[in-house]
């Protein structure tokens, strides 16, 4: 189903199937508040803070490499193949390993810094979706957002 | 830079150390497997790619403090038989022995410090120390790698660590190993339950070469087999106190045999002694396995002490690279074992000489 929403000016066009829809309790007119709440905010994802989501892509997107390959070989092809096969490697990891989080050292700034690249790259997506809305209001504050997040990054790297 | 030659006259530093501390624990390693992020780890890579990143990785490898006179070559540049004596030395691992281009080493003079670039990660700082080291080995390579992260981007998340090319590697990348030199535990049989116990612990117990390599010379390497889930200092806090126990234990196994059932050890020790004088044909297995029985001899006092060192010395240079590369040129596995023999008896000769000269015109 479509559904368009206006409220202070912005302009929100979604496309949702009728099971999503109802879950989100769009076809409730009451639900529509809820509605907003859960398409327009929405929650930053787990990996901002370290965990991958638990997901098993065919392919890395990164590098190529297959989900097929990492069963034959038990290795992976580069570091981004962890996100894309999280899911068969998170898996295997108690098998492995005394516990499955990261305890050890950690190099803070790089941290920090793969952090602020993360929500950079989320931003841009948001920004993208906000100028095919022509919501301008919205993109512009998205744009002050990643000038401010890039300044940030400047002082971390330098 | 220091050509191969020179890197192989001079024995590392933690190979002539030569104390009681060292009666049991040979050598303390710690290496930490870190890569470049988002690009493709050297086993997936493309040849270019692969270039590319020993290309920035080896400036920077050589600039470290204490590499200027170092060794740093890619290791297509060298032939076969370098390639084995660095396994040898344990500077390079035998997988990146057999990888192609791309693949780098970089030594520190004292050969206390190996860097390894695109073995199966990108790169692989280790550092060696003698005896029970591991925490002085930690703080070696740990440092390299603080110095390093500030000019490379580490792939590193922070739920998972660092990330390998291989999972059992994620979270520290840390592995930490001991060599340890167990004939008491063999003799006495009591070996099975020991590698069984470590087992239990949850730490891995291989060979002389590591992964899939056997017991020769009654040497095991006990090491850690998570690197996820506990610090760096845990880990070395559990290896370092269960390493110690071994030692105790091998120790103790000593104690009780001379005692108790000394005319087998002397039996075994005088054996390898007269094997070792006399031999003119000796493969490196039997060479490694008497030399041990003769090391434990010098370590129970039933031996000159000096054999300690030359016993270490010549655990390394008997075997067959290291053979090949001292007699300046490749030999069949019969002109080795006649090498081997003659290298053990003029090594041996001022501590142990023969009661009978044999040689005659062999020579």
């Amino acid at each position: 189903m479509f559904y368009t929403q206006v409220a202070d000016g912005k302009l929100k066009k979604f496309v949702l199937c009728e099971a999503c829809a109802q879950a989100k309790g769009i076809t409730d007119p009451e639900g529509l508040l809820m509605a907003e709440e859960l398409l327009g905010a929405a929650p930053p994802k787990p990996e901002a803070a370290g965990v991958f989501p638990f997901e098993s892509q065919d392919k890395c997107k990164g590098c190529g490499f297959t989900l097929e390959d990492f069963r034959k070989v038990g290795r992976l092809g580069c570091p981004d193949c962890y996100r894309a096969f999280s899911g068969e490697i998170s898996q295997r990891l108690p098998s492995m390993h005394k516990g499955l989080s990261h305890t050890g050292y950690i190099p803070e700034g790089l941290v920090k810094q793969q952090a602020l690249r993360y929500e950079l790259s989320n931003l841009t997506t948001q920004l993208e979706s906000a100028v095919s809305e022509e919501n301008y209001e919205e993109a512009a504050k998205i744009r002050d957002r990643m000038e401010e997040l890039e300044k940030g990054e400047e002082a971390v790297t330098s | 830079m220091m050509r191969f030659a020179t890197l192989l006259k001079h024995p590392a530093d933690w190979m002539a150390a030569q104390n009681e501390e060292t009666s049991v624990v040979l050598t303390s390693r710690v290496r930490l497997a870190r890569n470049i992020a988002h690009a493709p780890f050297p086993g997936w890579a493309r040849k270019k790619e692969r270039q590319a990143v020993r290309e920035s990785l080896q400036g920077k490898l050589e600039s470290l403090p204490g590499m200027k006179d170092g060794f740093s070559h890619e290791l297509s540049d060298l032939d076969p038989l370098q390639k084995q004596v660095l396994v040898e030395r344990h500077l390079i691992s035998r997988e990146q022995a057999a990888r192609s281009e791309g693949s780098g080493s970089v030594v520190n003079r004292k050969q206390t410090l190996s860097l390894m670039i695109n073995e199966e990660d990108h790169l692989r700082i280790q550092a060696i120390r003698p005896s029970l080291q591991l925490k002085e080995a930690y703080k070696l390579a740990h440092s390299v790698d603080r110095k390093l992260e500030g000019s490379l981007e580490f792939a590193v998340d922070p739920k998972l660590g660092y990330l390998t090319a291989c999972p059992t590697n994620l979270g520290t990348g840390m592995r930490a190993s001991s060599m340890l030199h167990l004939p008491g535990l063999v003799l006495s049989d009591q070996i099975g339950q020991v590698l069984k116990g470590i087992n239990k612990l949850g730490l891995a117990v291989r060979g002389l070469y590591g992964e899939g390599t056997e017991s020769l010379g009654n040497l095991y390497q006990i090491s850690n087999q998570s690197t996820l889930g506990e610090s760096e200092e845990a880990i070395l806090d559990r290896l370092t106190k269960v390493i110690g126990d071994v030692a105790r234990y091998e120790t103790q196994a000593r104690r009780r045999l001379i005692v108790e059932d000394p005319v087998m050890v002397k039996d075994r020790i005088g054996r390898a002694a007269g094997t070792l004088t006399y031999a003119r044909i000796i493969t490196s297995k039997e060479a490694l396995n008497h030399l041990s029985m003769l090391r434990l001899g010098a370590d129970l006092d039933i031996m000159p002490g000096e054999l300690v060192e030359i016993c270490d010395r010549l655990f390394m240079e008997t075997q067959p690279a290291h053979l090949q590369w001292s007699a300046g040129k490749k030999l069949q596995p019969e002109a080795r074992d006649i090498l081997r023999a003659q290298m053990i008896r003029e090594h041996l000769h001022s501590s142990l000489p023969p009661a009978i000269d044999i040689s005659g015109k062999e020579n």
